[in-house]
């Protein structure tokens, strides 16, 4: 083609609108909105250990579709291996012990050791969500889960409607769930407060690997199954207060109707002079529970990191009040890293019918459970998070280890007999290790 | 332009200035802005993620610096035929426009010419010989382009700079026109784009600073309420030559810088890509880009 | 007298009442809310972590509930 050395002004600048404007309109596959992150994945790893008893490993899966008019789905998978000894309830007896399950395994105990049994089990939960915003200020949420494991099954979801007002910086959240869940332990349900026959003396062994003796002894029961229903309800508003600080408060119910009790696990019929254990009954307790709690948080925002507090206090009709103080501090260290440390301080009072076993030749209760779960317990947990990413990789890791100390009053002042001299709740350690990954497409 | 305060990661912020919003972040080695005036946040806060996330794909794609790109398997296709997608096939359609319009002054091979030329303000020019040895690597009439099937010669480069950030600014526009009917104005590094005017009426209002003195009070200040704003100069990186200053445009004929350019030429064009290839080639035409602007129908202004 | 629930519920709407009333002079401005934007600024950040101490508590202590609905779906609390 024809180059002038001196190009005429010609009316170039049609042409170039032209051209220009056929270079913008045309069409760019692939270029999405910006930033509108249209697929997250999360996964992460716990490692769980007590020590001398259960460890669990769970891994966790999820994935989050974000479509463009808001609307989102999710859906997440947890599995949950657990193996390694739980307490049974039974009394330490201040001698040593040697119990036998039917199994043939035989385990030691030594004096004032809690005596444990060993089990293992798997769980696999499914869970599917669904959030909906309808109109600019109200959304919706609709969770639904189906979880399994070798003796229980739970079906139930949760449905949530939140309103954004003045501005957003006001938000209202209403939701109530609903679960209805199968309980078929290993042998049968047992009938509660029966008396447990041992296999080959001393306590008997509990667990699904070895529960033939203790839900032997509720043959006669010859129920098999049995349910529970959980309707619950939960109220929740959040206030934006200054640039840098948010509050939130929020009240739940909780009602559990059916099957609560333990089946695997006894309470220990105590000598009343020598207070050692002469024998042991299945637990029995209440066949509702009204659980409520309330729960503020705080998030500021220092500049350099974020403060997040909150307080719980938890009642039950079942006597058991709790106290939960969670504190973490998120401290920004570069682009996309950051340290958490994590303190958290928690104390319960026991439940009503919680005792240390029950006294031979005295009138049985109508609920009893030596389960330290329902006792008068402690806990604190320290730990921290590691933030980071890989340069060059997507996605945001996690990195978190955290130490749980558990104990509680175990020196009742109706301790009988050799009870007197021995911790009924030793302290438990629990270490944790955790490893989160985060990604969005 | 003046340049607008930001901070030194590539993460934007937002803040409040007056009674608009303000949204800077650094890419394409400039610092870029988002002007949207309107109240709301969220708005502001989306658009700026529109903004920012298209500045980023854009440079990601096609900037000569990145390694796997397209423009990256171009530049070292080592003369075998390159298909590319869609959205490189337009843009090489426009620079081969702009080519075949200015009569080859426009080229986007001539980038390998910055082999032998270091504009860093020193007194070294190329060799008659290395020049010549150069030349013969550029030129847009030795590429064959069927779209979508790019061939280039071995040892010829192509180099989009020179309509990139202009053609930026446009695509992130259009993708905040999509999010908000507020009106607001797009500004990477000097290259911008305005959706309409301001509420109430009011025009945007842009300083143009003098190239010889960056940082001073602005010399020029351009009110207009719509349009893409583009200025070619050789400010800050050039050449002494026998005691002239040669800017950093060449041209791809002779391989010499342009001589007897304005220091500055701006032009307000409907959008910035046009704006821009405007200004380039008025800087192209040297002494006569007065004369050519005059007869274009578009408002520029020339130090 | 009243009884601790009542005087719990009590205490509940009084620390609502600012929460969901409030004062113009307090509101935050629009774009007053860069830090508010940060992913950190929320009262779960990190969800995944979140959902597992919750399953760790509830399965190792007698009380339940907080910030979601839901009855746990396991047979551990």
């Amino acid at each position: 083609m024809q180059l002038d050395s001196a190009p005429r002004p010609a009316p170039v600048r049609a042409r170039l609108r032209a051209a220009a404007c056929l270079l913008l309109a045309s069409s760019i596959p692939g270029a999405r909105a910006a930033a509108a992150a249209t697929t997250q994945f999360d996964a992460s790893g716990l490692l769980y250990g007590e020590l001398d008893r259960a460890k669990v490993v769970e891994p966790t899966l999820r994935v989050m579709r974000l479509l463009d008019n808001g609307q989102s789905f999710s859906a997440g998978l947890v599995l949950d291996a657990i193996t390694g000894a739980s307490p049974s309830g039974a009394m330490p007896t201040g001698r040593a012990m040697t119990t036998t399950s039917a199994s043939g395994t035989v385990t030691n105990h030594a004096p004032g050791e809690i005596p444990t049994s060993p089990f293992s089990d798997f769980r696999g939960a499914l869970e599917l969500g669904w959030h909906q915003p309808l109109g600019g200020i109200v959304a919706t949420d609709l969770v639904t889960h189906y979880s399994r494991e070798k003796d229980y099954q739970s079906i139930g979801g949760t449905a949530a409607l939140s309103l954004d007002l003045m501005q957003r910086l006001t938000s209202v959240t209403v939701g109530g769930g609903y679960d209805y869940d199968n309980v078929f332990p290993v042998n049968g349900v047992p009938v509660g407060l029966s008396p447990v026959v041992a296999g080959t003396g001393g306590p008997p062994d509990e667990g699904p690997t070895n529960a033939s003796a203790v839900t032997a002894a509720a043959a006669t029961g010859g129920t098999s199954a049995a349910v529970k229903q959980v309707p619950s309800a939960v109220v929740g508003v959040s206030r934006i207060l200054t640039r840098r600080w948010m509050v939130s408060l929020n009240a739940s119910r909780i009602v559990q109707r059916g099957y609560l009790t333990e089946p695997y696990k006894i309470v220990s019929v105590i000598d009343p002079d020598s207070g050692t254990t002469v024998g042991s009954i299945t637990e029995q307790r209440p066949t509702t529970r009204d659980r409520r709690d309330l729960l503020a948080n705080s998030v500021y925002h220092f500049g350099t990191g974020v403060f997040y507090s909150s307080y719980r206090y938890y009642w039950d009709d079942w006597g058991v009040r709790s106290h939960t103080i969670d504190l973490k501090y998120r401290r920004d260290l570069a682009e996309e890293t950051f340290f958490q440390p994590h303190v958290r301080l928690y104390a319960q009072t026991a439940a009503d019918f919680f005792r240390f076993g029950v006294v031979q030749g005295e009138p049985l209760p109508t609920y009893a459970s030596s389960d330290y779960r329902l006792g008068p317990l402690r806990s604190v947990t320290l730990g921290g998070t590691y933030g980071f990413h890989v340069p060059d990789y997507p996605g945001e890791l996690t990195v978190r280890a955290e130490y749980i100390l558990q104990w509680g009053d175990g020196h009742p002042s109706d301790a009988v007999g050799v009870q007197r001299t021995l911790d009924l709740m030793p302290p438990l350690h629990i270490a944790t290790v955790m490893v989160g990954y985060t990604r969005t497409f | 332009m003046k340049a607008p305060a930001v901070r030194d990661s590539g993460a934007p912020s937002l803040r409040r200035v007056d009674d608009y919003f303000v949204g800077t972040f650094m890419a394409m080695a400039s610092p870029c802005e988002l002007l949207l005036d309107t109240d709301d946040w969220d708005d502001a806060r989306a658009a700026l993620e529109r903004v920012h996330g298209e500045a980023a794909r854009i440079e990601a794609t096609f900037s000569r610096y990145l390694d796997g790109n397209v423009v990256h398997r171009i530049n070292h296709s080592a003369g075998r035929p390159v298909e590319v997608d869609a959205e490189t096939a337009s843009l090489i359609d426009y620079a081969a426009t702009c080519w075949e319009a200015s009569g080859g002054l426009f080229d986007i091979t001539s980038g390998a010419l910055r082999r032998v030329w270091k504009f860093d303000g020193g007194d070294r020019v190329p060799s008659h010989e290395a020049l010549a040895a150069t030349l013969r690597n550029v030129g847009w009439h030795r590429v064959t382009w069927h779209s979508p099937v790019l061939t280039l010669p071995a040892g010829m480069e192509i180099d989009l700079g020179g309509i990139g950030k202009e053609y930026a600014v446009d695509r992130a526009a259009s993708l905040v026109a999509a999010g908000t009917r507020a009106p607001f104005l797009v500004n990477f590094g000097g290259d911008l784009f305005a959706s309409g005017a301001r509420r109430g009426g009011a025009t945007w209002s842009v300083g143009i600073d003098d190239p010889e003195h960056t940082g001073a009070a602005a010399l020029y200040r351009i009110d207009f309420d719509r349009g893409g704003l583009a200025t070619s100069g050789d400010a800050r990186r050039y050449v002494m030559w026998q005691g002239r200053r040669l800017g950093h445009i060449l041209d791809p004929r002779t391989g010499w810088p342009v001589s007897g350019a304005p220091r500055s030429i701006t032009v307000l064009a409907t959008t910035c890509v046009e704006a821009g290839t405007l200004s380039t080639l008025a800087y192209l035409q040297g002494a006569a880009a007065r004369d050519f602007l005059d007869g274009q129908g578009v408002r520029f202004w020339i130090l | 007298m009243m009884t601790r629930s009542r005087v719990l519920w009590l205490l509940l709407l009084t620390l609502l009442a600012p929460l969901v009333g409030g004062c113009a002079a307090t509101s935050v401005k629009p774009w007053d809310r860069d830090l508010l934007a940060q992913k950190s600024m929320r009262f779960v950040p990190l969800p995944m972590e979140s959902a597992i101490d919750q399953h760790i508590y509830f399965s190792k202590e007698g009380s339940m509930g907080g910030q979601e609905a839901g009855g746990g779906g396991c047979g551990c609390n």
